[in-house]
């Protein structure tokens, strides 16, 4: 293998784009919604399920999922659960502060191809982050799709995040909205139970729905085994998978599994590709 | 292909013609035992007969260490790097190193090619010479004989008087230009080197093992002896993977994003903030490491990954082998699912 290197354009590939904070919302004790303006208000232009490589000099850099569909013009929406130092020092930043963003990253939902189907989303815990970009692009691009059905999991209902978003889905005469926690308080009149709980129950036009997950690893196996049992075709299943990441740019290789680096190949893979890649669910 | 004598007391006037020429980086002694590529500053301090140096020029290419940025955080501004683009000659490379290069050129192309990378790499003519295999030494067994020349601009042949030096590439032609220490070639046929065949298996064979390498019997034992230093990582001339980490300066106000070398051996290689780890084992984070190898970029590729070097193992702190895994490999997949063995692969040397 031979490259002439010399004919090779090059890239300059780890240099974020200073942007401001606009707006601020907290949703739990550990999750933070941001909504950020890029220089000159530019548009983003991701993909719903595409991630960002979030910079803060002095704390590093971290892949943060886009939450906002593309179809907000103007500014883009992020939503941070404070895990480590970085999400700290993001949690702690005031409207009007900067951060760098590099991006949008990766692969994302293939919205084109989903045309003319039902959306069914399955979201848990802050799997529901990235899949809320699918949403509001269905939403706002309503005549397009199906039915948008959307399954939503969280641990307890002090975790639940979008409450504007949830109240909306759920008086929609036009979204299927159902929710659940693992386990309940008192106030809570929801269902209650994990995630998989919700799926015996849909009535599904099965060739023609498509299934979006997104959630932490351990779920994947579970709804997984749910949607074979409802018989739902591997080929209409995407999910997205989480990695340590450094660079986005398919280089620093921390988020390989087999031959596929998931900032380039994914985060949304369509599962019969990601079926026979061991390490990956 | 043009070629010449370059006699041995002609050997340091040679590197002084180089070194009007550009920055010339070679092998020195490095301690006792070991060599090293380094910056050449006494032309007859340079060493080019030697089994391997602890580090290949990967280094040039991809530094241990390297700034990105330098940043404020009062006003959270930030420049990049700047990169020199001085002309390097590297003198003395071993065919398996510079194959190596040639694969590095893949990875930091393809897809997003990378600037840093290719600033550095640009500018870089090489000047390969013939080695005596040790007991590390397998590049034969993955497809890279001695003399094999990709890649050099010039490549200089070991004989009794010296080296027959010769003309690969029109940039390698420009580098002995007005150079009147050569003489015309000795009459004598390439060095015929004895290099024993190491792997068990033909390299191109190797797929259809690792396809039922997966779930092997040797990535437990190995990872018994493994202490998981990430050594193997460290030494090895395609591994490139980086951590990036900002560090700021004692006013806390300025600092620097960094990206340096990292290894899949090391614990937190694959780990993300809120505790999962997505390699914890060190017999998962062995098997990345060596299906990086022969696998998962040669699964694209179609080439294995692994230059045959011996470093990994030379300085493995474990004395773990990537040949006895390979063949450990070979051995189970004949056991499970050939029920016969095969007999030792016979590689043609004169057809390489």
């Amino acid at each position: 293998m031979s490259i002439a290197i010399s004919d090779i354009k090059t890239q300059e590939l780890y240099s974020p784009d200073i942007s401001e904070i606009i707006a601020i919302k907290r949703f739990t004790e550990k999750e933070k919604w941001f909504e950020i303006r890029l220089p000159e208000g530019r548009s983003l232009g991701h993909q719903p399920g595409q991630f960002v490589q979030v910079s803060l000099f002095g704390a590093g850099e971290a892949p943060i999922s886009v939450t906002s569909s593309p179809t907000k013009e103007g500014s883009f929406e992020l939503c941070v659960r404070e895990v480590g130092m970085l999400t700290k020092i993001f949690h702690n930043l005031k409207v009007g502060s900067t951060i760098g963003i590099r991006g949008p990253y990766g692969k994302g939902f293939d919205v084109e191809s989903f045309k003319g189907k039902d959306i069914l989303i399955i979201g848990g815990g802050i799997g529901i982050v990235p899949l809320r970009s699918l949403i509001n692009y269905v939403i706002d691009n309503r005549k397009d799709y199906g039915r948008l059905i959307i399954l939503y999991g969280a641990k307890t209902p002090d975790e639940l995040l979008y409450p504007d978003d949830l109240k909306l889905w759920d008086k929609s005469n036009d979204i299927e909205y159902h929710i659940t926690v693992d386990q309940g308080t008192p106030e809570w009149k929801g269902n209650t139970g994990v995630i998989t709980t919700l799926i015996p129950g849909l009535d599904l036009d099965l060739p023609n729905t498509i299934t979006a997950v997104v959630g932490p690893p351990i779920m994947y196996k579970f709804v997984l085994m749910s949607l074979k049992t409802k018989r739902i075709p591997d080929k209409n299943i995407y999910l997205s998978l989480e990695r340590r990441m450094k660079c986005g740019v398919g280089k620093c290789g921390h988020c390989q599994i087999n031959h596929s680096y998931i900032c380039q190949d994914g985060p949304v893979y369509h599962y019969p590709e990601l079926k026979h890649l061991q390490e990956a669910i | 292909m043009k070629k010449y004598q370059l006699n041995k007391k002609q050997l340091p006037s040679f590197i002084d013609h180089l070194k009007k020429q550009g920055t010339v980086f070679a092998p020195h002694k490095k301690g006792d035992a070991s060599y090293s590529f380094a910056k050449v500053v006494e032309s007859d301090s340079v060493i080019l007969e030697y089994n391997r140096t602890l580090n290949s020029i990967k280094k040039y290419f991809l530094p241990p260490r390297e700034l990105l940025l330098s940043y404020s955080r009062k006003d959270n501004s930030y420049k990049k790097g700047t990169i020199g683009k001085e002309k390097k000659i590297f003198l003395g490379v071993h065919s398996y190193d510079m194959k190596a290069v040639l694969k590095l050129d893949y990875n930091f192309t393809e897809g997003n090619p990378e600037e840093n990378y290719l600033l550095r790499r640009r500018n870089s003519s090489f000047i390969g010479v013939s080695f005596i295999p040790d007991e590390f030494h397998f590049s034969q067994s993955v497809g890279m004989p001695v003399h094999d020349t990709d890649g050099f601009d010039i490549y200089l042949e070991k004989n009794d008087d010296g080296y027959t030096v010769k003309i690969i590439t029109e940039k390698g032609e420009k580098l002995i230009k007005e150079f009147n220490g050569l003489c015309d070639a000795l009459d004598i046929s390439s060095n015929h080197i004895q290099f024993q065949n190491k792997l068990k298996y033909n390299y191109n064979r190797l797929p259809e093992v690792f396809e039922q390498s997966w779930n092997a019997e040797v990535w437990e034992e190995v990872a018994k002896r493994c202490v998981g230093c990430g050594t193997c990582n460290l030494v090895c001339p395609t591994c490139y993977c980086f951590d990036v980490e900002d560090n700021m300066d004692l006013s806390l106000q300025n600092g620097t994003r960094d990206r340096s070398w990292d290894g899949c051996m090391l614990n937190d290689f694959a780990a993300v903030a809120g505790g999962e780890n997505f390699r914890k084992s060190l017999a998962d984070r062995q098997r990345h490491r060596i299906f990086r190898k022969f696998r998962y970029i040669t699964y694209i590729t179609g080439e294995p990954w692994c230059v045959g070097c011996g470093r990994c193992t030379a300085y493995c702190t474990a004395g773990i082998s990537i040949v006895d895994i390979v063949n450990q490999l070979c051995d189970e997949y004949e056991q499970k699912y050939l029920n016969r063995p095969v007999e030792q692969s016979g590689l043609n040397l004169e057809g390489l």
